[in-house]
């Protein structure tokens, strides 16, 4: 538009500002505020269209039952194998179970580990962390060795090395991750108490003679919120892939009941593995598409709630 | 030589695009600077004197532009239009630091902590000289030796977080110094620093002024700076220059209320503690909600109904201009 | 800095002896004595319950669980780390006919993320906003989402029984063992077994790259009118890479983990494959052990982190 911008070659970028300049120009003085926390998700495309898959998922899992034509742990004798068709989504297993059932129902408890490892570790590590954080002392002190005596591990090393020791079932497994995994969130929720603890309002509150418990949980683990959050959907997203690596070792949940690790157990079998793709990819896919929308919910959860990361 | 003027910068426009907002930073900004001679830019934070600096230097951030307006350097090669030059083509970056240096508020961040001050000097110098190694090294000693660094042939492999701050912005001084750049600009040099080390460096910058005939132009929002250092005065505020001038006329006989504003909320020592200081009423606006006419008016005293529409520059004297529909009024109170 | 070093060594210390009190405190918990995992088996059935009965004297069963302790400790830094109770092989040598594999392995596939996830982080970063920063963002995102061993199956099938490109997997043909012999083998699983890593590094180079860019430093490098590339590589990337190293230490435990899986889908005789069968099994002596040197791995790991970043920083390697 200018001499200026002559002798520059316009990019992309110029095109960009011009639109956000005539439209600054056109709503001059009209300023309407909408929550700034629900515009940012929103406004994270990825973050929503994560929510969409999540939730759809999430549902399809729940109303299995309504959903699917099938069993999911009968044997069918006459249908062994056999690649996807109108009756069957998915196929068919290898003892003719119908995969997408499977898929389904698998869903029901893998979502139930990750999320609820997750929610309980984070119960643990919040609770602990937050009060711990604000007052210090000794059990500050034994908390911390103990998260770094658990972090010290490799984390599927030590989730093995239980399961040797606690044996397989879905409720030991829920009980090994919460185990193994409350103290990334403990050292967070700390950490964020550590800061919070500095501020003037907490003083503040001190001064007006509140309790340390009152302080801690009342008044400061809400403006903690956002990185819990955040914590909790990533540590839902790592339970579901370590549920299913567990799974596909054989060592995480019986392989009586079907969950999205079991099912891909069977591709350990080089044979199904180049003939019967329908067995293992379907429910590779679904994992990995769920723990993305888990991820991107993430991503955009830490976007809205984390001020220092604009633009 | 003394008069000679080394950088003019015309109607600029500088806008900065982030969170998918316009930012207005710069609307229209014009001053010149002068050889030998120090020009200060004072205004509150977010006035736009630092985006000032950086259009010059063309340091702006990726999402901004100039939109309009032009920058000229009168190099020795003659006229230089800056603004129209890419913004790290291999001009601009013969320019930046060889003809035009810069120095900035916090020494504690603008050096980099992983490198020693003798290699950032000696940096400086590689590209800018046709200095050998060793000459580079001696170099760097040599001009940590004249920024009052003791023990320089020491302090030089040091890294920049064994300096103390005032030692740190003399090192930095020493980079911008090391090319001899016909033009200085000083961001807020001193704020990040003690009182008696800012006297220290100030000294240090009136010496280089005097001794190399560089043109400074140093950004503060000081009115005891400016009156100590300053040549020429650029009063800004929202991105406007309100006033701008020789030292004493500015100071002396202000005609923009702003500049008053501003005079009037400064303590003066040994008045004692019954003077009347006026605080300016109300904050300064929204940068990405700005009133309509002029930025001032909202918490102006002697706002008028002309006040909606901005008003153009006009010169008081030939060399005294400001941006005030209620100027007149102002200047013959001056008079009086 | 080598105070700082013997300072460091110390505090792991106390560390080391805890986990390893725990791991025997999990060994005289889990079924079988000590003689089942400290006598190779063969020796035992050989023995009548009397001389059973002495060796538990010797070897200190009938002394408070403290002493037993320190003769287990003593044995295990000497060498004596127990017999397997499958095949009664001693452990120790388990460890030394498996360690090599699962130590290539994990090189390979720290080297490769490391080396591509700093590339691809820096070259999102200084493209910001661009067409190649949101694919790049995007892809990072779809590395850690996919399970590993999933990448790992897809792998087999497309480039080992379909395009039959590599071996489906293992690590040596009899007769084949020169490096370039095991190359191939080594290529799938390596790469597989990096993609995690690589994307988790890919973000946080990225993250601590705009951070570098976005500081002080970076204005003054560029007032200097110095070219693009040095101010992004020497001013920007050299300070990013701190943080990125210690990311990379941090992540070690991740790489450990992943390949247990990885080796149990590529068939890698590694030590990995041996936990997951040990596991398998119940064979407790065989699983504590690995646990144990998994810990002191980490440990040793999160050390040369720290001495890598003092070596790249001069604020610790100066400051006391």
């Amino acid at each position: 538009m200018t001499d200026a911008n002559a002798t520059r070659p316009r990019t992309r970028r110029d095109a960009q500002f011009d639109k956000i300049r005539d439209r600054e120009a056109a709503l001059a003085g009209t300023r309407q505020h909408t929550a700034r926390f629900m515009s940012k998700f929103l406004n994270n495309r990825l973050a929503v269209v994560g929510f969409v898959i999540f939730a759809v998922i999430c549902l399809m899992s729940l109303f299995a039952p309504l959903i699917a034509q099938h069993d999911p742990m009968s044997p069918n004798l006459r249908a062994i194998a056999k690649p996807p068709s109108a009756e069957h989504w998915f196929g068919t297993d290898k003892t003719g179970r119908d995969v997408f059932a499977r898929v389904l129902y698998g869903g029901r408890v893998s979502i139930l580990v990750g999320l609820g490892s997750a929610l309980l570790s984070a119960i643990i590590g919040v609770i602990i962390g937050v009060y711990s954080g604000y007052v210090g002392g000794w059990l500050d002190w034994i908390a911390m060795r103990i998260s770094e005596i658990f972090m010290s591990f490799p984390q599927i090393i030590l989730v093995l090395l239980l399961v040797a020791i606690l044996g397989q079932s879905l409720l030991n497994l829920i009980v090994i991750f919460t185990l193994t995994g409350w103290g990334g969130i403990y050292r967070m929720a700390r950490a964020r108490m550590l800061s919070i603890r500095e501020e003037e309002y907490v003083q503040a509150l001190r001064s007006f003679g509140l309790g340390p418990a009152r302080i801690a949980y009342k008044h400061m683990l809400p403006n903690a919120l956002g990185p819990i959050m955040v914590n909790i959907t990533l540590s839902t997203a790592a339970f579901i892939l370590q549920e299913a690596g567990l799974s596909f070792l054989g060592l995480g949940v019986p392989l009586s009941i079907p969950t999205w690790g079991n099912i891909l157990n069977a591709a350990q079998d080089l044979r199904v593995l180049e003939q019967n793709w329908w067995i293992w990819l379907p429910v590779g896919a679904t994992i990995s598409l769920f723990v993305l929308s888990v991820n991107f919910i993430g991503d955009g959860l830490r976007d809205a709630t984390d001020p220092s990361q604009q633009g | 030589m003394a008069n000679e003027v080394a950088l003019t910068v015309n109607g600029l426009k500088t806008y900065i695009y982030t969170n998918n907002r316009c930012n207005r930073a710069l609307d229209g900004v014009s001053f010149e600077i002068r050889q030998g001679k120090t020009l200060c830019i004072v205004g509150e934070s977010g006035c736009g004197k630092s985006v000032t600096a950086d259009s010059i230097m063309q340091l702006l951030p990726t999402l901004s532009r100039i939109e309009d307006g032009e920058i000229t350097y009168h190099g020795p090669d003659g006229p230089v239009r800056i603004d129209q030059l890419p913004r790290d083509g291999a001009k601009m970056r013969a320019i930046r630091g060889k003809e035009i240096a810069m120095i900035f508020q916090d020494p504690m961040t603008a050096l980099n902590p992983v490198y020693s001050i003798g290699f950032q000097i000696k940096e400086m110098l590689k590209y800018h000289t046709g200095l050998g190694r060793s000459d580079r090294h001696s170099k760097a000693i040599d001009l940590l030796r004249s920024m009052g660094i003791p023990l320089p042939e020491k302090r030089v492999n040091e890294y920049p977080h064994l300096y103390s701050g005032g030692m740190r912005q003399r090192a930095m001084i020493a980079i911008a110094m090391s090319c001899n750049p016909r033009i200085l600009i000083a961001d807020e040099p001193t704020t990040a620093l003690d009182v008696t080390i800012q006297a220290q460096i100030f000294e240090l910058m009136d010496t280089l002024k005097r001794d190399h005939g560089t043109a400074i132009m140093l950004i503060t929002h000081d009115m005891g700076v400016v009156a100590e250092l300053a040549d020429d005065v650029a009063v800004m505020y929202m991105g406007n220059i309100v006033e701008a001038g020789p030292v004493g006329k500015v100071l002396r006989n202000p005609v923009h209320p702003y500049t008053r504003a501003l005079l009037e909320s400064i303590p003066v020592l040994g008045r004692g503690k019954d003077q009347e200081i006026k605080a300016i009423p109300g904050q300064t606006p929204d940068p990405y909600n700005r009133p309509k006419g002029c930025q001032f008016a909202d918490r102006c005293a002697y706002r008028i109904g002309a006040c909606d529409q901005m008003p153009d520059e006009t010169q008081v004297a030939p060399d005294h201009r400001v941006t005030c529909w209620r100027y007149e009024e102002f200047a013959a109170d001056a008079a009086e | 800095m080598l105070t700082y070093i013997a300072r460091r060594l110390l505090t792991l210390i106390p560390m080391v002896i805890v986990i390893s009190f725990l791991i025997y405190l999990g060994l005289e918990l889990t079924p079988g004595d000590a003689v089942s995992h400290m006598v190779p088996p063969d020796a035992r059935s050989m023995m009548d319950e009397e001389r059973l009965q002495a060796l538990r004297e010797s070897l200190g069963l009938g002394k408070p669980f403290i002493v037993r302790y320190w003769i287990w400790i003593t044995g295990v830094m000497q060498g004596e780390f127990g017999y397997s109770l499958a095949g009664g092989v001693p452990i120790s040598k388990i460890f030394l006919d498996r360690l090599p594999a699962t130590l290539e392995l994990s090189f390979a596939a720290l080297l490769i993320s490391t080396v591509l996830g700093s590339i691809l982080g820096t070259i999102s970063a200084l493209t910001r906003g661009s067409l190649t920063d949101q694919s790049l963002t995007v892809v990072g995102m779809l590395g850690v989402s996919i399970p590993e061993f999933f990448f790992g199956l897809v792998a087999i099938l497309v480039f080992a029984l379909n395009l039959n490109w590599f071996p489906v997997g293992g690590r040596i043909l009899p007769g084949y063992d020169s490096f370039w012999d095991r190359l191939p083998h080594l290529v799938m699983p390596a790469m597989v077994l990096s993609i995690m890593m690589t994307a988790g590094v890919m973000r946080y180079a990225r993250s601590s790259m705009l951070d570098a860019l976005s500081r002080d430093f970076i204005r003054t490098a560029r007032s200097k009118g110095m070219p693009e590339w040095r101010v992004n590589i020497l001013h920007g990337f050299r300070v990013a890479l701190t943080p990125v190293i210690v990311l990379i230490g941090f992540r070690l435990p991740v790489l450990i983990g992943g390949s247990v899986i990885i080796e149990q889908v590529f068939q890698w005789p590694g030590i990995g494959k041996e936990f997951v069968s040990a596991v398998r099994s119940q064979d407790y002596p065989l699983v504590m052990m690995v646990a144990l040197f998994s810990v002191l791995a980490v440990l040793i790991a999160s050390l040369i982190v720290d001495l890598l970043t003092a070596i790249i920083d001069p604020r610790v390697r100066l400051g006391e």
